[in-house]
């Protein structure tokens, strides 16, 4: 039998790529967490933990945690139902691990021949850069999104405690509410793309800002007060569609499920040690995969705005320039502000011998290196060396449109983290108002909406 | 009797009576130092001086005064209390005012009139007279002279009470200090009594020096179980643990003093010697085990051979459930009461207080003894002991063994009490009762004045109070006497035995009362101080 | 009587839900970049930045002492009497070298009970006792370890000026913005900081 060992190897590579993309923002998310809601509300965060002086804002503690909640005592409650309860966090956790396997994270990235050749392939080899391409993606989004309140409610029902019944009772009714007015904004997106493939989607965002999906969904826009119906569609499908996400991922202000006041933990009162931790780090890749995917549908995805993938082939060795020289002056600000940092009373008060006078040293040279690769990188973009090659071009397109994808999932994350400590728990009877009286109308006149712009839409791209 | 005015209010008292005592039944209290009722007059502190209205004139002292007819005096006049005010700044003029350190503080009568009479402002600009501090002068007792006011209270008792007269004012004016001659030490037996009646810090106890701030002290009346007088006492105690015992004003009994003796027999309560535990055949065991075992002895046993002896330490209503046990449960045993003293009792005997018989209920166990005539002495109780009629004793207390010293071998012995001694130590069953200062109870004393002892301490171990233990008893025997407290068992026997017809412990109150039919009584009355 | 609560009628734009998030959003935000920026929180990084304590900032006992170094506590119970929380246990005895003749064989001072009010010092009629230490980690691993002793709050002070004679002023150069570095604490009492 002929086995496509290239094909294998290349899946299994976007797999761990995948995971790894998801896996790696958790901890920043916890971290970003404590000191974004630290600096809300006055105070410091995290500061105290440091290896070898180094306490990265915090940051080690995040490592920490992991130590800490590997050697905590996983305490198994003798009244739960045990198969369930072993299986409610795994199933919370991989749920939203597989929900971003749809979602694409660069247009497809051609490894040319002489790179193929290695292995004896015939001529350049185009890799999508995502894992499944499905002609449903978002459909299998809905379907496997959905899927999530089954950890929740599993493990509401296995603990045997009234709190975390409650909590898991909340998350599926919860659930219930919102997934209509998420389905409706998602209608609505399919509508305007005229697909349900992520990848498609995508594509069609590549170019000009006005291309997202939050915009309507239109090539060319020109002066047309039109355009201003496109722009309500999308808005109110993004609205409706983020703040489903919000509920679908159980965060403030929708964080009922586990509302401290009245369920003390809600459904994973009973959970401890890594068990728990899967349920906290679950919470954060239904972050993640939350953002991804509204990045895709409504903020272009992968696309840099104005830079599609096209572009940033054709101009590799100015974009490279472009970052190393700016990344030069940024740097060197950095490093300025990290050494001035020295002169800060904490240091002042700390004893002479303290460890953690070295951390101003530590960052002076963090982000002197940063400055030198930086000029590095001008340099290379300079000499054209990259833009040259077949495989350069591709490479950066690939690395720059990750990199897109990341920071807006970033600003998505950072925007939940940034609600949660700004608005407080709704009471249930308005998460329920909210979501029946209020969204599922607006998400039924929005698709109605959607069916005139798409008709409108066409007239203003002929004109 | 003559009428009269203290303060506008009239008060009918007996001819001759202090003015001081005379106010107090009037309900005013006139501040004093030198004074006390039972000591002469001095009239040296000037502190109770009063404002005559009628039958005089000026200002006088009220210890010296008497009353009589027509006599008006009033002791809340301005000028009164300037004279107050005025005396509490002389007295206090070289007073060290350590009351920190100070043992009296608490229940120093200088403390106390400065807040209620004196509240001036210091004017002394001299430096205070200094005197002799912390001298020894007896086994009991330590001067301060340096916080004397020179009341001669002392000196008074060491002339008046107990003759012995080692104290005494020396030098003149501001540098007047208390003393003893040289060489001398206080070595009679009522030491304590000079600390008592001291109104200050200067004449302090050893025994208690530094062991509690009076303030926290509880105290419970009580009666000194050391001898047959029955000195009325104040037993102070914090938390269970006695700290001392203090003489408590009985006009018929103890005047205001007891003797160092019984005012250090609160050491018992805690000593070594006690019996906290039941005891069967040397084992330790439960209380409730001792008991049954004991019911099954006396079973087991030939109901004639049984010799019951009521305790001249054991209460009164202890004694009386004992004899209705025995009278209830084994008809034809034998009832005894047992005079004499414990082998290894004290002896000291005087006239004043100590008695020789050192039992402090002697006289109740008699009065029993009285009622029912087939209740034998302990002559009858040695004639049987040695005849070989008894085969087995129960004893409430008393030391029987000791006493009847060539008493057989082979007499199984059932004893109830809180000390070891010898019957306890051969006793085949020993049941643990409380201290008298772990329960209520009476008491007869050798005149033979009914007087209660009152609970002050929980009971040590599993120890029960005497007619309790004596109750429980019975029951396990088939019947008790059917008392549920003290005072029922108080008043059952009230009920039943002429000598203590119609008392209750309320009636007895503080001094107690003479038994109803008061039985000539070996010894002799307590003699009378020299009086004043 | 019933008092009806006066409820606020909310506006069209404040039902319409949307602005009054962006307003809130827009508050937490200022405060988060401010602070982000500026780091200038209100926070002392204890235990590496300490507050300076007021004067008479109450914190552990100690027992003063006489020049000849021993203790000025006579044992008069003023403090245990006074103490209403009853966590100061003394057994006097008797110095017969001293004039003063009494002292405190032991004193101990349980501080899980203590409530920290002060009234053992007033109460105290040597100026024995005083609670200017300026100590409030008063901590322990066992039970009986917070049981401060005679000798513990004799010698507490050692190398130590108490409070009442500038114990932070030592410290007072490093001390965080937001307090004065004259000793006493100042904070805005309006409540207005960044807002």
């Amino acid at each position: 039998m002929d086995i496509p060992w290239v094909e294998l190897i290349v899946a299994l590579l976007k797999c761990v790529f995948s995971l790894a993309f998801v896996m790696q923002v958790v901890p920043i998310l916890i971290w970003a967490e404590r000191k974004v809601s630290a600096y809300i509300q006055d105070r410091t965060g995290p500061n105290r933990a440091h290896i070898g002086g180094i306490r990265a804002a915090g940051l080690v503690h995040t490592l920490v945690d992991v130590v800490k909640l590997i050697v905590k005592e996983d305490i198994i409650p003798s009244h739960v139902e045990k198969r369930y309860w072993f299986a409610a966090p795994v199933v919370a956790m991989s749920v939203a691990l597989t929900t971003f396997t749809v979602v694409p994270w660069g247009d497809a990235l051609t490894l040319p021949a002489s790179v193929t050749a290695l292995w004896g392939g015939e001529g350049p080899l185009s890799v999508p850069l995502q894992v499944a391409q499905i002609n449903g993606g978002m459909l299998f989004i809905l379907a496997i999104g959905s899927l999530g309140v089954y950890g929740v409610m599993l493990a509401g029902w296995a603990s045997n405690n009234k709190f975390s019944l409650l909590g898991g009772l909340r998350a599926s009714a919860q659930m219930v509410s919102y997934e209509l007015a998420m389905g409706l904004a998602v209608v609505t997106m399919f509508m305007l793309y005229g697909t349900a493939r992520l990848d498609e989607i995508a594509a069609q965002q590549a170019g000009p800002i006005w291309n997202w999906g939050v915009f309507g969904v239109l090539d060319n826009p020109g002066l047309d007060p039109l355009v201003l119906v496109g722009w309500i569609v999308g808005g109110l499908a993004f609205l409706l569609f983020w703040t489903s996400v919000f509920a679908e991922t159980n965060r403030m202000p929708f964080d009922l499920p586990e509302g401290e006041a009245e369920l003390v933990a809600g459904y994973h009162i009973e959970y401890s040690s890594l068990r728990f931790a899967l349920f906290f780090m679950a919470e954060y890749a239904h972050m993640v995969v939350g953002s991804a995917v509204t990045a895709t549908l409504f903020f272009g995805g992968y696309n840099i705005p104005f830079l599609d993938g096209q572009a940033i082939r054709e101009n590799t060795d100015i974009i490279l320039a472009v970052l190393g020289f700016g990344g030069v002056p940024a740097s060197i600000v950095f490093a300025v502000i990290a050494w001035r940092r020295r002169n800060r009373p904490f240091y002042k008060a700390l004893p002479a011998d303290d460890i953690r006078h070295r951390e101003p040293r530590f960052w002076l040279a963090v982000w002197s290196l940063s400055a030198l690769a930086a000029l590095g990188l001008g340099v290379v973009g300079l000499s054209g060396l990259v833009g040259g090659t077949a495989l350069g071009p591709e490479l950066v397109a690939f690395a720059l449109q990750t990199g897109s994808l990341f920071l807006k999932v970033l600003f998505g994350t950072f925007f939940m983290i940034w609600i949660r400590w700004t608005i407080p728990r709704f009471r249930y009877d308005q998460l329920m108002d909210l979501g029946w009286r209020t969204m599922l109308p607006v998400a039924i006149g929005t698709v109605m909406l959607a069916g005139v712009w798409v008709i409108v839409r066409e007239a203003v791209q002929a004109a | 009797m003559p009428i009269v005015k203290i303060n506008g209010v009239e008060i009918e008292v007996p001819a001759g009576t202090n003015m001081i005592d005379a106010a107090a039944k009037a309900g005013f209290d006139i501040p004093h130092y030198c004074y006390h009722p039972h000591l002469s007059i001095a009239g040296n502190c000037r502190m109770c001086t009063c404002e005559i209205e009628a039958g005089g004139r000026g200002l006088e002292i009220a210890c010296n005064m008497q009353a009589r007819d027509g006599l008006a005096i009033r002791t809340d006049s301005p000028q009164v209390k300037a004279v107050r005010r005025n005396v509490m700044e002389f007295l206090l003029k070289n007073h060290p005012l350590d009351c920190p350190i100070c043992d009296q503080s608490g229940e120093c009568r200088l403390q106390d009139y400065y807040m209620e009479h004196g509240q001036y402002e210091s004017r002394l600009a001299d430096p205070k007279v200094g005197k002799h501090k912390r001298m020894d002068i007896g086994d009991h007792l330590v001067l301060d002279a340096e916080r004397c006011i020179a009341c001669s209270r002392c000196v008074r008792f060491g002339d008046e009470v107990t003759g012995t007269g080692e104290l005494r004012l020396f030098n003149r004016t501001d540098h007047t200090e208390i003393g003893i001659f040289p060489g001398e030490r206080i070595s009679h037996a009522y030491q304590g009594n000079l600390a008592d009646i001291c109104p200050v810090g200067a004449i302090t106890s050893k025994d208690f020096r530094f062991e509690k701030r009076v303030w926290y002290l509880d105290e419970t009346d009580s009666v000194c179980t050391g001898c047959a007088t029955g000195c009325n006492i104040r037993v102070c105690h914090q938390q269970g643990q006695v700290f001392r015992y203090m003489p408590r004003r009985n006009d018929a009994v103890n005047k205001s003093w007891m003797c160092d003796h019984g005012r250090l027999g609160w050491q018992d309560i805690a000593s070594l010697r006690r019996v906290l535990r039941a005891r069967i055949d040397g084992k330790q065991a439960e209380l409730s085990e001792g008991i049954r075992a004991a019911a099954a002895a006396l079973r087991g046993v030939d109901a004639s051979s049984v010799a019951f002896v009521l305790g001249t330490r054991a209460t009164n209503e202890a004694n009386w459930a004992l004899w209705k046990v025995a009278r209830a449960n084994l008809p034809q045993a034998g009832v005894y009461w047992c005079q004499g003293n414990d082998p290894g009792a004290w002896s000291q005997v005087d006239d004043l207080l100590m008695d020789a018989d050192k039992n402090p209920n002697r006289a109740g166990a008699r009065a029993l003894a009285d009622h029912d005539a087939a209740i034998g002495d302990g002559t009858d109780l040695a004639h049987a002991v040695r005849e070989g009629k008894v085969r087995m004793l129960v004893v409430l207390h008393d030391d029987v063994l000791g006493r009847l010293e060539d008493a057989a071998e082979g007499v199984a012995v059932l004893h109830l009490g809180s000390q070891r001694n010898t019957t306890a130590d051969k006793a085949r069953i020993v049941l643990p009762a409380t201290h008298p200062t772990e329960q209520d109870g009476t008491f007869t004393n050798r005149a033979g004045r009914v007087q209660r002892i009152r609970r002050a301490l929980p009971a040590a171990g599993d120890a029960l109070p005497d007619w309790q233990l004596v109750e429980l008893l019975g029951a396990a025997l088939g019947k008790g006497p059917g008392a549920r407290d003290a005072a029922t068992a108080f008043k059952l026997l009230a009920g039943e035995v002429k000598a203590f017809a119609g008392m209750t412990y309320k009636d007895l109150g503080g001094g107690g009362l003479p038994l109803r039919q008061p039985e000539p009584l070996p010894s002799p009355p307590p003699a009378q101080p020299a009086a004043p | 009587m019933t008092v009806p609560a006066l409820r606020h009628e909310r506006t069209f734009v404040e039902r319409l839900y949307l602005p009054e998030i962006v307003k809130g959003l827009y508050i937490t935000l200022r405060h988060a970049l401010k602070n982000l920026f500026e780091q200038d929180l209100p926070t002392i990084e204890y235990p590496d930045v300490r507050k300076p304590m007021p004067e008479r900032y109450k914190g552990a006992h100690r027992l003063t002492t006489r020049p000849d170094g021993k203790v000025k506590c006579v044992a008069c119970m003023c403090c245990a009497q006074v103490c209403p929380a009853k966590c100061i246990t003394i057994q006097a005895g008797e110095d017969p070298n001293d004039p003063i003749e009494k002292y405190p064989v032991e004193f101990q001072i349980d501080m899980l009970r203590c409530i920290y009010c002060g009234y053992c010092v007033e109460a105290c009629p040597k100026d024995a006792i005083r609670m200017d230490t300026g100590i409030y980690e008063i901590n322990a691993f066992t039970r009986q370890d917070m049981v401060h002793n005679k000798a513990y709050m004799t010698d507490l002070m050692d190398g130590h000026k108490p409070l009442a004679e500038t114990f932070y002023r030592q410290q007072a150069g490093s001390a965080p913005k937001g307090y004065d570095t004259d000793e006493q604490r100042v904070l805005p009492v309006d409540g207005s900081r960044g807002l």
